[in-house]
């Protein structure tokens, strides 16, 4: 197998192992702050007369707001490549080493501007509630966001400047992504936070708020805020939670990401090997066709396993756990 | 357990808020936005500056557009009118470019009004046909005023971030400088979030106009600094690195004022700022 077909194949793993580490932390960082599913929660119990001592992150869904971290991240990056990569001929990969890591520090300082406001908004528009701005909780979650977004904004910047110059890195520059870094930077950012804002939420969802009740069964509406109110030990606050969703719910969420992504492009370079598409594109004919048949036919194949997986595995839960309530 | 509604009456305000007033109506807002705003798009040949002035003025209007269209939701659609507004911006900007050389003097642009307008009315008849029993019957009102608006502001918005990238309304400079470099992403989704992030971030039954406009405008002034270094970049501007110079400090101190303006309204209006403290105990 020729060296530039092995070198895709190697940059995509490192894509797929950035887009788990990506998708760990962006779900941490929406369970740190409480955004998108878990803030009905925060934004609940103060309603119900459950004060709390929880940070209020309300920017938005995650998918938006994890969009516009990697557009800061990408464009800032995208400037200072500009400017950098004439010094370094020959090695363009130096000046990304110092541009991207400064466009997701622009980011996080985004990040932490926008999750100030939004805090703070939203517990003063809950005057009647009584809930006060504790200025501890403020400033003691404020640093956590930022590093758990720098992290995420890091890995997509990283994905996004990979396969911008994937061709470049694997010698055949005819491979690189036509779109530029802050619109892979936004596609991508919207795809994180959406399996972000879909899986997850171990804490809030079932794992610790239904674990004392029958299985299947839910809660009554007055019961919700409760979750926010104490810890094992002492008043509850979200960076219990995110030590608790770090264990399960995190890598969890990274897991699906991570799997996605691995699949979508394996299937795609493998079809491209068997069509006969790599390592030197031809002229557009007939043998793309068959690229993307192999493709289609491969993605086919590993959705019928996964449908297949999925089935045995909630059949043997059930029969595990019992029955649901109501069945 | 019982939960007792934590309701108290209203009492006479001690403290009097931070205010920011300008103009107190939402109708004086909006004429007063479209009208600067709309003269601005045309004139391209102006600096960078009198743009984000302008900017500012048409995202504090479609900011205003998203809360009267949002008022009476649960709070979980505020960010998709934002971004409806945003894409409205999108259509209405290409539409307004792809006609903007007709009529041209100079650096005059008066035909891209015409996607604006167009705007506008498709704004108007959507939120007619979500209004109309005969359709989806939503019956929220005055969605139909709300929805124009959204439509115009989200396209005079874009029209001036295109304006103050590349220095003119061309559309191939526009679709070289701004869509092929990836800048569109940048802006789309800083628009979305100047519409939908101050009602969002305010949302609660205490919510207040003048504070929730201070975050609009906190978040303009982010997206002159961002678009400064945009134009600084690219180096389109027809007055030099100058001109990009004074949007990033125009923006940086816009930005610097109204945060500090919001956060203290904020903590001055709260139930209560406190250092740290426990939490109410009920029985």
């Amino acid at each position: 197998m020729p060296i530039e077909v092995v070198l895709l194949f190697a940059w995509m793993l490192v894509i797929a192992f950035l887009a788990f580490i990506a998708c760990t932390f962006e779900d941490l960082e929406s369970d740190m702050g409480s955004q998108s599913n878990p803030n009905s929660q925060v934004q609940l119990a103060a309603q119900v007369g459950q004060i709390n001592r929880f940070f209020n992150k309300a920017i938005s869904g995650e998918p938006l707001s994890n969009a516009m971290y990697c557009v800061t991240a990408g464009t800032i990056a995208w400037i200072l490549l500009m400017q950098l990569e004439p010094l370094v001929p020959g090695e363009e990969w130096k000046a990304a080493v110092l541009a991207i890591p400064i466009g997701v520090l622009g980011a996080v300082v985004i990040n932490i501007i926008f999750s100030t406001t939004s805090h703070c908004g939203r517990t003063a528009a809950m005057k009647r509630f009584e809930q006060p701005i504790y200025l501890d909780v403020l400033y003691g979650h404020l640093m956590p966001i930022g590093a758990h977004a720098f992290m995420t904004t890091f890995c997509i910047t990283c994905i996004a400047y990979i396969q911008s110059n994937i061709g470049t890195l694997s010698g055949n520059p005819a491979l690189d992504h036509p779109f530029a870094l802050p619109l892979l930077g936004f596609i991508w950012g919207i795809t994180v936070g959406s399996i972000g804002s879909s899986t997850g939420d171990v804490h809030y969802g079932t794992e610790r708020e239904f674990q004392d009740r029958p299985f299947g069964e839910g809660k009554r509406v007055v019961y919700h805020g409760k979750i926010t109110r104490y810890a094992s030990c002492g008043i509850r606050t979200q960076r219990d939670i995110a030590g608790f969703c770090a264990k399960f719910g995190g890598p969890c969420t990274g897991m699906t990401f991570g799997l996605i992504i691995l699949f979508t492009n394996w299937t795609t370079l493998v079809g491209m090997q068997l069509g006969g598409f790599l390592p030197n594109l031809p002229a557009f004919t007939a043998i793309g066709d068959m690229a993307a048949i192999w493709t289609i036919v491969l993605g086919l194949l590993i959705v019928a396993a996964l449908a297949v997986g999925h089935l045995i595995f909630v059949k043997w839960v059930r029969k595990k756990c019992g029955p649901f309530v109501g069945e | 357990m019982t939960v007792t509604p934590a309701v108290i009456e209203e009492e006479a305000p001690t403290k009097k808020g931070l205010s920011f007033k300008f103009p107190p109506e939402e109708t004086e807002m909006g004429i007063i936005a479209g009208i600067i705003g709309a003269v601005i798009v045309i004139f391209t040949g102006l600096p960078a500056v009198i743009k984000g002035v302008g900017l500012i003025l048409v995202l504090l209007w479609g900011m205003d557009s998203v809360r009267k269209t949002s008022k009476y939701g649960l709070g979980t659609g505020v960010p998709s009118i934002g971004v409806l507004s945003t894409g409205y911006g999108v259509v209405g900007a290409l539409m307004g470019l792809a006609v903007a050389e007709y009529g041209r003097v100079g650096q005059l642009y008066p035909a891209v009004l015409l996607g604006v307008i167009v705007m506008g009315v498709i704004g108007l008849v959507s939120g007619v046909i979500s209004n109309s029993e005969k359709f989806i019957a939503m019956k929220i009102p005055r969605l139909e005023r709300g929805m124009m608006e959204l439509g115009m502001a989200g396209t005079l918005a874009i029209l001036l971030e295109c304006s103050i990238v590349t220095g003119s309304l061309n559309f191939n400079a526009v679709v070289n400088q701004v869509m092929n470099t990836g800048i569109i992403a940048l802006m789309f989704i800083f628009n979305c979030f100047a519409m939908l992030h101050p009602y969002n971030a305010c949302l609660g039954p205490d919510e207040r106009r003048e504070r929730t406009r201070m975050c609009a405008v906190e978040i303009s002034g982010l997206i002159c600094i961002l678009l400064g270094f945009a134009q600084l970049a690219l180096g389109t501007s027809p007055y030099g690195p100058l001109d990009a110079v004074s949007m990033i400090v125009f923006g940086a101190i816009v930005f610097a004022v109204f945060f500090w303006k919001f956060i203290k309204a904020c903590m001055d209006e709260a139930y209560e700022t406190v250092g740290t403290g426990m939490i109410k105990t009920i029985e």
